[in-house]
């Protein structure tokens, strides 16, 4: 009985720990100034917020729902959906240390994601706000660049030549990276930096199949610190190849609208001949029958 | 006697009916011709529209009707039949990283309104005798480059489109299942009853390439989420899973993305690294769905 009573003083003693747990919890999430203030150093793109949103579905939705929808975990303290006013009012720098450092229920991202992908989450959830335009940090008055880029296939040695500018002047040392258009996804050719002329050499596999002409939708993108831009063509670099229907040509299952005219022709001949030949038999058979009749 | 009554009944009824078609025949055609009054009204406001011979014509906006094509079942027939152009629609499975989580299956009943126990996709648990243990195999149908399902149709329901899916048309399906029975992977299965929400999708224009609504007494399989290809999504089963099992995409592009990680990779480089195989290929039906073994076991 005494014991019993001692169970009951510790159940006590624990659910008051975890109100007063509860209350520290719900009170304000306090960052650091410098923490606040941090931003991106990179422009959030669309690559980023698609690879955000994987990260976003395999880490975040369990508590925090799809953004926008409200449908997150009831817990307290709420976690809250990320696209409403709770999370966009909050700084980048805030979002990004939040998500890295963790509290309470909310765990502690800071060895699951690196940096740049906890980035990438921040840029996702983001993408939900309409009215948001991401700060950029004061550059000590170096404008960002605004790139533009000529493309070329040199199909001697297979290579996807990319001249960068930026005021008509070549860029050196900036990442190009080339991708396929596919049906779903881009298939990522490679990556490459622009030398001193500003021209950066891709490798293109010659095996990629293109279509007809062995034209290949690709896209570019070259980025260098905070400035980025995308180009998208429609190129000769492909071997060329002839896309076939599966249903091209005769099969075991083709039906009749894919059976040839002879076929169709015979066919029809063959049934009418022994038709014709069936009733030569019975108007012979009943010219017979008459004979007889009128013989008799 | 009772027979001559009978008859009497019979002749009653038919001049009743001839007479209700009779007067719903004018009514309708008065209303038609309301309609067609209204809609001569103009007013007075003209928009230019491009018509389908690249023509520029000035049109009154109370002449304008909204297109409702997706509602039209001709269209949709037409469009079921004649596939995507230039396409070849491959599924590679990666055994190793199926976890059973059956999310594609969910995700696939809920969108082709089937019920529990019906499947397009199945996750089936295989003994492997050589390991002994046991893996997932997710197996939906395997839209072979050489049907038997398609062969043994009576009807011409069941069919192989220019963009190498196999698919039902459930207007033509008879109910005769001589497709589940020639089907070597059992990738079909039959509405025995009242399909799951029949009340809810009794309105709803019969879309052969999602194949709802399902109908009683006709047979129905995997999609291949036609639907969802003509906008240049991923199906159903491949978007819904949650450890990056599936790669989807075109053979002629030679390109299969992952629907988990959206990675897009070379579908020749994946299946060769990979040794892939296909379902019973002795049977030389070439399915489009290649399996990537599953992982060894160190237990």
């Amino acid at each position: 009985m005494k014991n019993y009573k001692h169970y009951r003083l510790i159940i006590l003693f624990c659910l008051c720990f975890l109100a007063v747990a509860n209350v520290n919890a719900q009170s304000d999430w306090q960052l650091t100034a410098k923490e606040n203030e941090s931003l991106s150093p990179f422009l959030f793109d669309d690559d980023m917020i698609l690879e955000g949103k994987i990260s976003y579905e395999n880490s975040c939705t369990s508590c925090h729902g799809m953004p926008g929808q409200a449908d997150y975990t009831p817990m307290a303290p709420s976690p809250g959906d990320p696209a409403s006013d709770q999370f966009q009012l909050q700084s980048d720098g805030a979002l990004f240390h939040k998500i890295k450092t963790g509290r309470g229920t909310m765990p502690k991202f800071e060895d699951v994601f690196a940096d740049d992908e906890t980035w990438n989450l921040v840029a996702f959830i983001r993408s939900f706000n309409e009215n948001y335009k991401q700060p950029v940090p004061d550059l000590g008055g170096i404008e960002i660049p605004e790139y533009s880029m000529k493309l070329a296939f040199d199909e001697n040695i297979d290579k996807l030549v990319v001249k960068v500018f930026a005021k008509e002047l070549p860029q050196s040392d900036v990442s190009v990276s080339a991708f396929v258009k596919g049906s779903f996804g881009k298939y990522l050719i490679g990556k490459a930096q622009t030398d001193e002329l500003g021209i950066a050499y891709v490798d293109v596999d010659p095996t990629l199949p293109g279509d007809a002409e062995g034209k290949l939708d690709i896209m570019v993108k070259v980025t260098k610190g905070y400035g980025l831009a995308k180009m998208n063509a429609n190129m000769i670099m492909a071997k060329p190849t002839v896309r076939k229907s599966a249903i091209e040509g005769r099969h075991i299952w083709s039906n009749d609208k894919n059976a040839p005219i002879w076929l169709k022709v015979s066919f029809f001949i063959t049934i009418f001949g022994v038709w014709l030949v069936l009733f030569f038999i019975v108007i012979g058979l009943r010219g017979i029958n008459k004979a007889n009749k009128e013989e008799e | 006697m009772s027979k001559a009554n009978k008859n009497d009944n019979s002749r009653r009824n038919f001049l009743q009916k001839l007479g209700i078609a009779g007067a719903s025949a004018v009514a309708g055609s008065a209303l038609l011709l309301q309609g067609c009054n209204n809609s001569n009204k103009a007013s007075g406001n003209k928009v230019k529209v491009l018509t389908a011979d690249n023509k520029l014509v000035e049109v009154d906006v109370a002449h304008l009707q909204p297109g409702d094509k997706i509602k039209d079942l001709e269209y949709l027939q037409d469009r079921g039949r004649e596939g995507i152009p230039g396409k070849k629609f491959v599924m590679v499975v990666d055994l190793a990283k199926c976890k059973n989580a059956r999310k594609c299956m969910k995700a696939c009943q809920s969108a082709h309104q089937l019920k529990p126990e019906m499947h397009h996709i199945n996750v089936l648990e295989m003994d492997d005798p050589v390991r002994h243990t046991s893996y997932y195999m997710p197996k939906p149908c395997q839209h072979c480059d050489n049907p038997p399902c398609v062969s043994v149709c009576p009807v011409d329901a069941t069919f192989k489109r220019q963009d190498g899916i196999v698919l039902i048309d459930n207007e033509r399906c008879i109910g005769c299942r001589f497709c589940v029975a020639a089907c070597p992977y059992s990738a079909r299965s039959f509405n025995w009853t009242e399909p799951k929400d029949a009340e809810e999708f009794a309105e709803v224009t019969y879309d052969m390439e999602l194949n709802v609504p399902q109908k009683k007494g006709t047979v129905t399989k995997c999609a291949f989420s036609a639907d969802r290809l003509r906008v240049g999504k991923l199906p159903y089963c491949v978007s819904a899973c949650p450890n990056g099992v599936y790669y989807f995409g075109d053979a002629n592009e030679d390109l299969v993305t992952n629907g988990t990680t959206k990675k897009t990779v070379r579908l020749s480089a994946l299946l060769d690294e990979n040794a892939a195989y296909t379902l019973m290929p002795e049977l030389g039906t070439k399915p489009s769905v290649y399996y990537l073994p599953p992982r060894q076991s160190k237990g």
